[in-house]
């Protein structure tokens, strides 16, 4: 699946936990430097945002009309 | 790294369940009460028993899982960590349980001291708790619908607190009140403002999270709450300026909004990517077809307030909103969150070198289907007796009794699978 924001996108809106974690951690294990991912939820994941600030990821956050929280985290 | 991740932000697990096994026990007070006082409990909703069940269950079970929920799922839906979460979640719990016996028996026993300790207790537990959660929330961003719910949903809770603490004293002391405005306007804020808001704001997280349905739209989520919040301080401002037109119309706007907020879940449930239907899904259905027919019956009596007076409406009214909304709410939700923590908790014990058993191992779904068999046949039995009460107000409570007591039966099972199946990992984790 890709997306205008970047090609490597996690649709984790229809996964039940953990899956959105352990598949965001692997998709950002593949990145190169300055490559951006993209993870859409349902939710905001605040657990998933303080590991992403404690590994150094910066991550922007919008919401979409229909309810899709579209969190885009740079390698 | 997953389990790190998530057990970083949880409490122990102690902290939480102690709330969620207390819970049912004082659901099982209310059903034992109505089987003791028998059909005069159902007479009127100012009757002494009747204030008293309600009591046990709005504070007793409501309130109780609510506020363990809270202490449990703020770091996880809002990013905001309680301090000493164990020493927060001990404080409360003995307040609000001795709090909530205190104010059942202060009901019964009228007019005694014991209201007005009650309502002590339980206005020093509550400002104890909202100080916590303003503390904890405190610099976090609006950033979504939920994290701004939960804002409103405290609003809500300090205003039913302090509407209710009002009362209590009024009554110990003998002040001159208009009770029966002042006591709409309490289960107004309490049902609508605190209660109905936290389970909107949460129901934006679990439902999609659990039973896999798409998210709930951006700009109604948004509104959700704060129509709530408005319409309920225009609901006061009609009662205090003695408004009547102004407090049926933001009533009946109240009823609209949550009518829209049940609708809405429906419908989103109805295309849910998940083909089984499991007990928290089944409960969920069942509180929001008994929520949508409350609020139909609120929405009616503020179109045309002589439906209030008719015999059964007020209590049938209270039954379906509080037995037949939020408690399937509530208890769907405790199987759901009882089970996912103590995998979770597991998970984290395993340490990554021993598997955690799953989820429907500690709690499966065929015991709590069953219970929740034996919730609805008591529903119906209490809805019934508002009809023909001298028949049926007995069996009513016992049936009540009985399907609660069969959810801390369950819930304990759990605990206990919980015990053993960590028992079994210590011993595999000390042979590697």
């Amino acid at each position: 699946m890709s997306h205008p924001k970047t090609p490597h996108v996690v649709d984790a809106r229809y996964m039940e936990p953990p899956g959105p974690f352990v598949a965001t951690m692997e998709m950002l294990d593949t990145l190169k430097d300055g490559e951006k991912m993209l993870l859409l939820l349902f939710r905001e994941p605040h657990p998933l945002y303080k590991v992403l600030r404690q590994n150094g990821h910066d991550y922007e956050t919008e919401l979409m009309p229909d309810g899709t929280f579209e969190i885009l985290i740079s390698r | 790294m997953q389990a790190l991740l998530s057990f970083e932000n949880a409490p122990p697990f102690a902290a939480p369940l102690r709330f969620f096994l207390t819970a049912p026990l004082f659901a099982v007070l209310a059903g034992l009460l109505l089987a003791w006082n028998g059909p005069q409990l159902m007479a009127s909703r100012w009757m002494p028993g009747a204030l008293a069940a309600t009591h046990l269950v709005t504070v007793g079970f409501m309130l109780q899982v609510m506020l363990g929920a809270l202490i449990q799922i703020l770091p996880v839906v809002a990013g905001a960590n309680l301090r000493h979460p164990l020493r927060v979640a001990r404080i409360v719990h003995v307040g609000l349980s001795g709090g909530g016996l205190l104010l059942a028996g202060g009901f019964l026993t009228a007019p005694s001291g014991m209201l007005g300790v009650a309502a002590l207790l339980l206005g020093a537990t509550l400002l104890y708790f909202l100080a916590v959660c303003i503390q904890a929330l405190a610099g976090v961003p609006s950033t979504s619908p939920t994290i701004r719910g939960l804002k409103l949903a405290l609003v809500g809770l300090a205003a039913v607190v302090g509407l209710g603490m009002a009362m209590a004293f009024a009554l110990t002391y003998g002040w001159s009140v208009p009770l029966t405005a002042l006591a709409d306007l309490h289960a107004g804020w309490g049902l609508g403002g605190w209660a109905g808001v936290l389970l909107v704001a949460m129901a934006y997280v679990v439902v999609p999270m659990f039973q896999l349905t798409p998210g709930y739209p951006a700009r109604p989520s948004w509104w959700f709450p704060v129509a709530m919040l408005i319409l309920l301080l225009l609901w006061s401002g009609g009662v205090l300026g003695n408004l009547g037109g102004l407090v049926q119309l933001s009533q009946g706007l109240a009823a609209v909004v949550g009518i829209a907020f049940c609708v809405l879940t429906l419908r989103l449930q109805g295309k849910r990517r998940r083909a089984r239907a499991d007990v928290t899904y089944r409960y969920w259905q069942l509180g929001l077809v008994a929520g949508v027919l409350a609020l139909l019956m609120l929405l009616i009596s503020s179109l045309w307030p002589a439906a209030s007076e008719l015999d059964g409406w007020t209590i049938g009214f209270g039954i379906l909103i509080v037995a037949g909304g939020f408690m399937p709410f509530i208890t769907g939700m405790l199987y759901k969150i009882s089970s996912f923590l103590s995998w979770l908790h597991l998970q984290n014990f395993g340490q990554a070198k021993i598997p955690a058993p799953a989820m429907n191992k500690i709690l499966t779904d065929t015991d709590c289907q069953r219970q929740m068999v034996a919730y609805v046949a008591a529903l119906a039995l209490l809805l019934a007796a508002v009809i023909v009460p001298d028949w049926l107000a007995r069996p009513a409570g016992l049936a009540f009794a009985l399907a609660n007591a069969w959810l801390f039966w369950n819930l304990a099972s759990a605990v206990r699978r919980y015990r053993r199946a960590q028992a079994e990992m210590a011993e595999k984790l000390a042979a590697l």
